[in-house]
Order: C-alpha cells, then structure tokens, then sequence
C-alpha cells in the first residue's frame, strides 16, 4: 500500500529529484541540490557549536582554565580574513596539522611501512597453489611497478629493460580497473537503496 | 550502423536498463545467493567467539549517503552482537552517524527483540569530533574523551560504563565508514598502537586501497560493502536489505559488464577505421 507518510513522501521527492539529472540537468534537481547543500550545512554548523559547547566550553564553565588554549588556537584561524594580522593563523594551522601528522604517524610507521614490506617480502610459496600463483604476482607486480617510477636512469624507460616498466603499467591499469569496476559497484548499490525505499517504503509495491 | 556508435548509447538509455534492472528483482527476486567471503567470515568470527559481556566498541562512520550500503551491514552486526549479549559501545566519528544512529536501531530494536538494555547492554556516545584525535582520545581515556552520551548524560552514571575506562576494556574494535581517514585510523589508533582486535567495512570502491591492511593481518576482517553486507545476513540467518538487493547488483554487474564490452567493441572498431 503506498505510504500515507508525509516524510516518506518528502523522501521519495527528494529522492525522484536528484535521480532526474541523469536525463537531464534541471530545475527539479537544482532544488533538490541546494536544499541537500542547505541542510548539511546548517547540521555542520549545529553540530559545531554544539561540539565546542561540548567538549571545550563545558570544561571551561567547570573551572579547567587549560581548555583556554584550544578556544585561542581556534580564534587564531579566524585571522586569516584579517589584512595585517593574516600571519597568526598559520599558529593554528601549525597546532593542527602537528597534532595530526604527531597522532598518524605513530601507527602509519607499523601499519604503512613494516607491515607492509613484511607481507610483500614474504615466502613465495604459500599453503595453496592459489596463494602461491598470488604472492608470485604480488611479488613480479610490485618490482615492475616500482621501476615505472625510476626518473632518475633513462635507460630502464627506453633501453633492452623497458619490459620492466611496461609490465609495471599494466599491473597498475589493472588495479585502476578493478577500482573503477567498484567504484562503479558502490554507486548502484548505494543507489538501489533508495530503489528498494521508492518500491518498498512508498509505493507498496515490494513485500517489507 | 558502424560497430563505433554502439560506444554511443544514449545517458537516458543506460540509466533507463539500470533503474528497470534495479526494479524487476525486487519485485520478483531471482534468490541467487551471496557465496560467503574469508574477510566477511573473519569479521563474523571475530564477534562470535567473544563470551557474553564482552565488549565491542562499534563505530558509526558514515552519513545519509553511505546508509543504502553500510546501514544494512550495522544492523547485521549490531543483531549479532545482541544475540550474544556483548555490551557495545556505539560513537560516530562521522558528523552524519548521529543522525544515522536511530535509524539503526529503529531495525536492530534491542530492547524488544533481545531484552538489551540501554546504559546497561549498549551506549551511544554521539558525534565525537577529530577523526583520530577522537579514536585516540576514546581508546585512551573514554571518559574524558566523552563524558556524557548522545542524551547529554553523565556516562559515569550508566553502569555498563562504570568497567569499561580504556581501550584494556574493550575486545573488538568494529567500524563501518565511507572515509578513508577513518578506515585508517581505526588500524592506526586501535590496531597499531593497542593491538586490539579491529574490524573494519567500508564502500567496495575503497576495497582496492584499503584491502592490504586486511592481507597483513592489521584488520582481523573486513566486509566489502553492500556484497559483504548481504554475506554477514546470510551469516547470522536473518536477511535484510542487504540480501533483498543482491539480484539487483548481480543484474546491474552484468549490464555494467555489457556496456565494458560495448565500449571496447566501438574503441576498436573506431580505431580499425582510423588505420584503414
């Protein structure tokens, strides 16, 4: 039975909007597009507020003076309007980008690097004739890639070891093809949600 | 016609095939099946054998916009930790995951379906800002990281927090996100520095990139979108969404896979033409 739900029908609207720019671009979608663009940013600036209430301010309230710093380090990034006084936001960003790079190293080094190495390191010949034939591919692919990005000796691109980097360029135009292929995979099955709502939700048609 | 144009297919027309493929299995399903996946099983694994009040702490980090693919897969293992009665500890390190929270739960329905109760089997936290700044804060000092839940109450006064201060309290890291930052963080923050046992889901578009972590043991499982989703429903015997919309990926796939043939066939034949 179809829905009798004002918000599944605001949905479904919503939803038939922005799935007509694939015919054609429009008023219809341009409406949908900027209403999505207006409420995601007033939840952003709702959720900003209520997270500097919540986690800086709430302290500050509560006698913890050192919660100052933030709220400062915070104002610092607004001085990138000023026209004298630009220069002081670059403390704020130094602060951020700091901390960031300080906190994703630490675990980046293990996870990025070693393991990583290890794993393309490893032995060759793996429990299954399978896992043997992928560690021989991981292995030749890795090396041949590795050499598509040597600038620095002109013979390896052009003389009797070219084959190296060529075979290098089509292990990575593989990749970049199974990446496009899910990409392509997570568009429709992020789309056939909101199929699955427009038959199911509003219109009746799908058994819950 | 030359063999050229068939790389020329009308915008209208190929959206037409998917939104009519997309539409005919759902209303009369094909029932093909998701065969089950070592990462999907691993995920499962690493949920099924924790003994009951062991905790998981389960991250929200997607939006509206991740929900079609990565809402099903939440449910299916937000279910499977309720069956088993785990205390999970629910954030969102993604602004939208809030907001994504009910809608969650308005499926899992904890308290009708497996007695659960909220502050004392589950917790949601909220929105906690800073991407790894918040995962490191979490796992470090969860109390002060978020001292009170998504309702604004003092985690302090909920008794299932009352044991769970840090990351030596929690068994399982599980996530579900659309951002790259976040899938990274989780092995950064929870796998590299306190060796917790970290799951992790994602869009299958990010698969490619983020897979390796899998492959070396960083994540303990790993489920590849809407497929991985459908995977744990038929893991935990009740399907969902996820399941309901496998035909239409595997339809959809193969037209996608025909108009990859297509396109060739005309840059071939457009390129045979140009020689002669």
């Amino acid at each position: 039975m179809i829905a009798t739900d004002i918000s599944i029908w605001i949905a479904a609207f919503f939803t038939i909007a922005a799935t007509s720019y694939v015919f054609k671009d429009n008023i219809i979608f341009k409406f949908a597009e900027y209403t999505f663009i207006g409420v995601a940013a007033g939840h952003a600036l709702v959720m900003g507020v209520e997270n500097v209430k919540k986690y800086g301010w709430s302290h500050l309230k509560g006698g913890e003076i050192i919660y100052i710093i933030p709220f400062i380090v915070g104002v610092l990034l607004y001085f990138r309007y000023h026209p004298t006084y630009y220069w002081l936001y670059r403390y704020g960003i130094a602060f951020l980008v700091g901390q960031g790079i300080g906190l994703s190293m630490r675990g980046m080094v293990h996870t990025d690097f070693i393991k990583q190495i290890a794993a393309t390191a490893g032995p060759l010949v793996a429990e299954t004739a399978l896992g043997t034939l992928n560690t021989i591919i991981i292995f030749i692919l890795t090396i041949t890639s590795l050499t598509h990005f040597i600038f620095t000796v002109k013979q390896v691109h052009i003389g009797t070891m070219s084959w190296l980097p060529k075979i290098g360029r089509y292990g990575m135009l593989l990749a970049f093809g199974a990446a496009f292929g899910n990409t392509v995979m997570t568009r429709f099955s992020q789309y056939q949600g909101r199929m699955l709502f427009l038959l199911r939700d509003w219109l009746g048609i799908v058994a819950p | 016609m030359g063999l050229e144009k068939v790389g020329a297919l009308p915008r209208w027309l190929v959206m037409t095939i998917v939104v009519v493929l997309m539409a005919i299995p759902l209303i009369k399903p094909l029932g093909i099946l998701p065969v089950i996946s070592e990462s999907t099983m691993d995920y499962y694994n690493a949920i099924d054998q924790l003994k009951p009040g062991d905790v998981v702490l389960f991250d929200i980090g997607f939006g509206s916009g991740g929900y079609p693919t990565l809402g099903p897969a939440s449910i299916a293992i937000l279910r499977h930790c309720f069956s088993k009665d785990l205390k999970v500890v629910i954030m969102a390190t993604q602004q939208e995951g809030a907001v994504i929270y009910p809608l969650i739960m308005d499926k899992v329905k904890p308290e009708e379906v497996y007695g659960a109760k909220y502050g004392e089997d589950y917790v949601f936290l909220g929105y906690i800002a800073g991407v790894q700044t918040a995962m490191a804060a979490v796992l470090g000092d969860l109390h002060s990281a978020a001292p009170v839940d998504y309702t604004g109450k003092s985690i302090d006064t909920l008794p299932m927090m009352a044991n769970i201060k840090n990351a030596d309290d929690i068994d399982v890291v599980a996530y579900l996100t659309t951002a790259g930052e976040i899938a990274e963080g989780w092995v950064y923050q929870a796998y590299s520095r306190y060796k917790k046992t970290t799951c992790g889901g994602w869009l299958s578009m990010m698969t490619p990139s983020l897979k390796p972590y899998y492959d070396t043991g960083a994540l303990t499982g790993m489920l590849d979108g809407i497929r991985g989703a459908a995977e744990y429903e038929k893991l935990i015997g009740e399907p969902g969404d996820a399941m309901k919309t496998t035909d239409i990926l595997n339809l959809t796939q193969l037209w996608v896979l025909i108009l990859v043939i297509l396109g060739n066939i005309a840059f071939f034949a457009a390129r045979g033409k140009e020689v002669s």
